[in-house]
């Protein structure tokens, strides 16, 4: 019989992906993807700086009805971005709030929730 | 051991206006600090550098600037540090820049470092000499501040100036 192997690996994945959905609660002008990127680049440069703004941050595919994108950021830098979604509070002088839906080190596990299964 | 570990960084500031020296105050130094970490690392930097931040030891003759910081937050304080272009104080602003010395866990080691430090300054600034009598004025200077048998034994060594 084989021997049993386990492989653990820490730095697992160099990349993490977050599903994130923007939420405008009035009913204005909705922003572009450009002005979505610069959303988030703004929220960082508030909370982290100059260091947090030139962190590498993607946004992958973003669908301007809904307002919901995914985010790519390196793996060293998620707690930042995470904290910094999280603490923005205005965009363009209107409330707007950052849910976080998924996130993941595979992009793959975004592509299907189980809190959307119908059972 | 349960204590808050601080750390002690050493600079000095570095300007070509001969004016700045009298903006170096502390207070004008520790605003000037604090806002580049702002600009640098953001809300959150800077809410972490100011927890135990103060300007512990000022020598506007020399330059010589000793901030304290937590040791958890010292690598933000010295990673800021260059970003410091100016120092504004009275409505005058003049630039300069902070050059890093020593980073220590203690005053004590960074005092003994400024004295080694400051003995080799004044050596170089022998040797750089142009005219005879800036080179007379250095080294009566160096001879006065050996150590001497009076009661004034070895307090001023780490104070002495060194003209330009």
């Amino acid at each position: 019989a084989a021997a049993f192997e386990r492989r653990v690996l820490r730095r697992a994945a160099e990349h993490h992906y977050l599903r994130v959905r923007l939420e405008l609660p009035d009913g204005g002008a909705r922003p572009n993807a450009a002005q979505f990127k610069q959303l988030v680049v703004t929220a960082l440069r508030e909370l982290h700086g100059e260091v947090g703004a030139a962190l590498p941050v993607d946004v992958l595919t973003y669908e301007e009805k809904t307002l919901s994108a995914i985010l790519r950021v390196v793996s060293s830098g998620l707690v930042k971005l995470w904290s910094a979604l999280t603490l923005l509070g205005f965009y363009q002088n209107r409330r707007c709030a950052f849910r976080v839906l998924q996130t993941s080190p595979f992009l793959l596990a975004l592509s299907g929730s189980s809190r959307e299964l119908v059972l | 051991m349960v204590r808050f570990k601080n750390r002690y960084v050493l600079c000095e500031v570095v300007s070509e206006d001969p004016r700045c020296r009298q903006c170096i105050e502390e207070r004008a130094l520790g605003l000037a600090v604090r806002d580049a970490i702002a600009r640098v690392h953001g809300d959150y930097g800077l809410a972490c550098c100011s927890v135990s931040f103060t300007v512990k030891y000022l020598n506007a003759y020399t330059g010589t600037v000793l901030l304290r910081c937590r040791k958890d937050s010292y690598r933000l304080l010295c990673s800021a540090l260059p970003f410091v272009r100016h120092l504004e104080s009275r409505a005058q602003r003049y630039p300069c820049f902070l050059n890093t010395l020593h980073v220590g866990g203690t005053i004590r080691t960074c005092q003994k470092f400024l004295i080694q430090y400051n003995r080799t300054q004044l050596l170089r600034l022998l040797q750089n000499c142009t005219n005879e009598e800036e080179r007379q004025c250095i080294q009566k200077s160096l001879l006065s501040c050996s150590l001497t048998e009076e009661q004034s034994q070895s307090g001023d060594e780490e104070e002495d100036d060194g003209t330009e």
